[in-house]
């Protein structure tokens, strides 16, 4: 009875995120602040994968958020890489630095872990700032291409509108959120989550879990690159600030304030992130101090996030329902 | 020869600046069993307070005396108002909630004292060289390098020769054992989180005159805070005092041979150290 009522929600969240993939555009003033929004709902699904479902709080998702950003660039302008070709080197890039961050991080556990993803964080941005001759350094990538779509050779769109290249971007998201999804269903997924509720147990029963730990971070990472691609392509534009520390900050608490429970939650934190941040930085060029606060009211008052919230809120409403059912009931006895 | 003389000596007063931060960061660590993300934070209002005190009396001794104390009272009412809630909560809320509180000290600093860097001119009594032989140094470095050592060494006796101290090391091992022995635990966390902010204010004081004051130079000495703890190991005075000479000295000596990367080479320097030993080289499993 519970599994089923379960796997029908689950198949729901997919819908629901179909259909605000579908509206978003509509209801928004600009595609482009639609197709925001998506980036970074994929970077912080990514980082969903890792918090809500490994445990693993990692500082590190902007090393590849501009990492991917930064490689795909690089491919486009010096080596004329094609659109799908450029996300493909950006995902390696990002799965690759990935690996290469997690093998070193998971060799300590717990705050330890989070430490060191958050030097290493810092590490990306003092390699991506002394080699300018690829980055541009402090002035960021320039005239970046965005490559047309073509698929064996036919074009299928030049992607020059922002409406075009937001349903690009929007089939990309809805291809990874599937496979995120089937990710965490599978055997695979089921046992990061029980990495997450306790490691030792899961090595005990056998599971080589600094594998899975790794393995997690290297699906996080590729995606994560796909998107710091897809923002570069966005701006036409890549800063030194997609691999600054901020940037994991930023896509840290997307994640949180979304919720972590669900990776719906994840659009629901970017969303809600990016939109305030539109409307209010060129009001409150300070507006950061509401995500400050917002993360602490999160932490004390709604540990599981906006989704978190929207869910004990129906809970509550399914109660109030059924406790006016049998009220219902007597009365029509009388 | 004299060069790297003079290099040496940058790196032991750029060290001891790092030992002051991390030291704070270890002794919270300890006690509390938390990461405070918001260390970079108290450093910066220790670095704004020094300059704004600077500016209005021109008394750089008045700024050392009165900015570490302040970031130390405004740490304690962090910690009694915010901090204090989490304490039940799981690691990662300690995280995220002194995440949220560096993001908001960040952005006030901004507002208050806008987003350029600015310098504080170096104490009167201070300017100028120290010289012997043919070797001269800034005199405002030597005294930092001293006064350090001096508030390292007193430190030390704090934690190895009083009551206070003895309390904290027993904490640190065993929190409820202390507790159900009567101290009132929470009175001491509190000081023990007022202290080791304090520390990191200090640091930023003394850092202000040879380094300016910038908005968000709080997460860059977070980083490096972080590197000097898992290089010495965590929860470990000697540690932090080997590490922040360490990673003081590797930037420094870098700074003559490959000025750009000598950021980058204390980050690497961490990574080798985790490689050979995870637990930092004071650390312990």
């Amino acid at each position: 009875m519970m599994k089923q009522k379960r796997s029908s929600l689950l198949g729901g969240v997919t819908l629901a995120t179909l259909a605000t993939v579908i509206l978003m555009p509509l209801l928004l003033p600009s595609a482009t602040l639609a197709t925001e929004i998506l980036i970074f709902a994929m970077a912080a699904l990514a980082c969903n994968l890792l918090l809500g479902y490994t445990g693993l709080l990692s500082f590190g998702q902007g090393i590849f958020f501009g990492g991917g950003a930064y490689i795909a660039s690089i491919c486009m302008i010096h080596w004329n890489f094609g659109l799908l070709s450029a996300l493909l080197s950006a995902m390696l890039a990002g799965a690759l630095l990935a690996g290469l961050v997690g093998a070193l991080s998971i060799r300590r556990k717990g705050i330890y872990f989070v430490m060191l993803t958050l030097s290493f964080s810092q590490m990306a941005y003092f390699i991506a700032y002394s080699v300018s001759d690829w980055t541009g350094g402090d002035n960021g990538l320039l005239d970046i291409p965005r490559p047309a779509l073509t698929l064996l050779g036919f074009e299928i769109s030049n992607l020059v509108s922002s409406e075009a290249f937001y349903a690009f971007v929007a089939t990309l998201f809805m291809l990874i959120f599937i496979f995120a999804r089937r990710v965490i269903h599978s055997p695979f997924g089921t046992t990061l989550v029980a990495i997450r509720e306790n490691e030792n147990r899961a090595s005990a029963v056998g599971f080589s879990t600094n594998h899975f730990k790794l393995l997690a971070f290297v699906i996080s990472g590729g995606i994560t690159g796909i998107a710091g691609a897809l923002y570069a392509m966005l701006l036409n534009f890549a800063p030194l600030s997609n691999i600054e520390l901020q940037m994991s900050e930023n896509i840290l608490i997307m994640t949180i304030i979304g919720g972590t429970g669900s990776l719906f939650g994840s659009i629901l934190g970017a969303g809600s992130i990016v939109l305030l941040g539109d409307v209010l930085s060129s009001v409150w060029p300070r507006w950061m101090i509401l995500l400050g606060i917002a993360l602490i009211a999160v932490v004390l008052f709604m540990p599981s996030g906006l989704w978190g919230g929207l869910g004990s809120i129906a809970d509550r409403w399914r109660e109030y329902r059924r406790s006016k059912e049998p009220e219902a009931k007597s009365r029509e006895a009388n | 020869m004299s060069l790297y003389l003079f290099q040496i000596l940058n790196g032991v007063g750029l060290g001891m600046i790092y030992f002051l931060i991390s030291v704070g960061l270890t002794i919270i660590f300890g006690l509390l069993n938390f990461v405070n993300f918001a260390h970079g934070a108290y450093y910066l209002i220790g670095s704004y307070l020094c300059f704004t005190v600077v500016a209005l009396t021109g008394n750089f001794w008045l700024a050392l005396a009165i900015a570490p104390i302040a970031v130390a009272i405004l740490a304690l009412i962090t910690e009694r108002i915010l901090i204090k809630r989490a304490y039940h909560l799981p690691h990662t809320y300690h995280i995220l909630i002194t995440l949220g509180i560096a993001l908001i000290i960040q952005e006030l600093t901004i507002s208050i004292w806008g987003p350029i860097g600015k310098s504080v001119a170096v104490p009167e009594a201070l300017q100028g060289v120290f010289q012997m032989g043919n070797f001269f140094y800034p005199k405002y470095r030597l005294f930092v390098i001293l006064f350090s050592a001096v508030i390292a060494f007193a430190l030390w006796l704090l934690l190895e020769r009083t009551r206070f101290g003895a309390l904290v090391r027993a904490g640190s091992e065993d929190t409820e054992t202390v507790s159900l022995l009567g101290t009132h635990i929470h009175k001491l966390f509190s000081i023990t989180f007022a202290l080791g902010v304090g520390l990191a204010g200090l640091a930023g004081v003394l850092a202000a005159p040879i380094r300016g004051v910038h908005p968000f130079v709080g997460v860059e000495v977070l980083g490096i805070a972080f590197v000097v703890v898992v290089i010495g190991g965590m929860g470990s005075f000697t540690g932090a005092l080997v590490g922040g000479l360490i990673v003081g000295l590797v930037q420094s000596l870098m700074t003559t041979i490959w000025p750009q990367g000598a950021s980058l080479m204390i980050y690497g320097a961490m990574a080798f150290v985790i490689l050979l030993r995870p637990y930092g080289l004071f650390g312990r499993a």
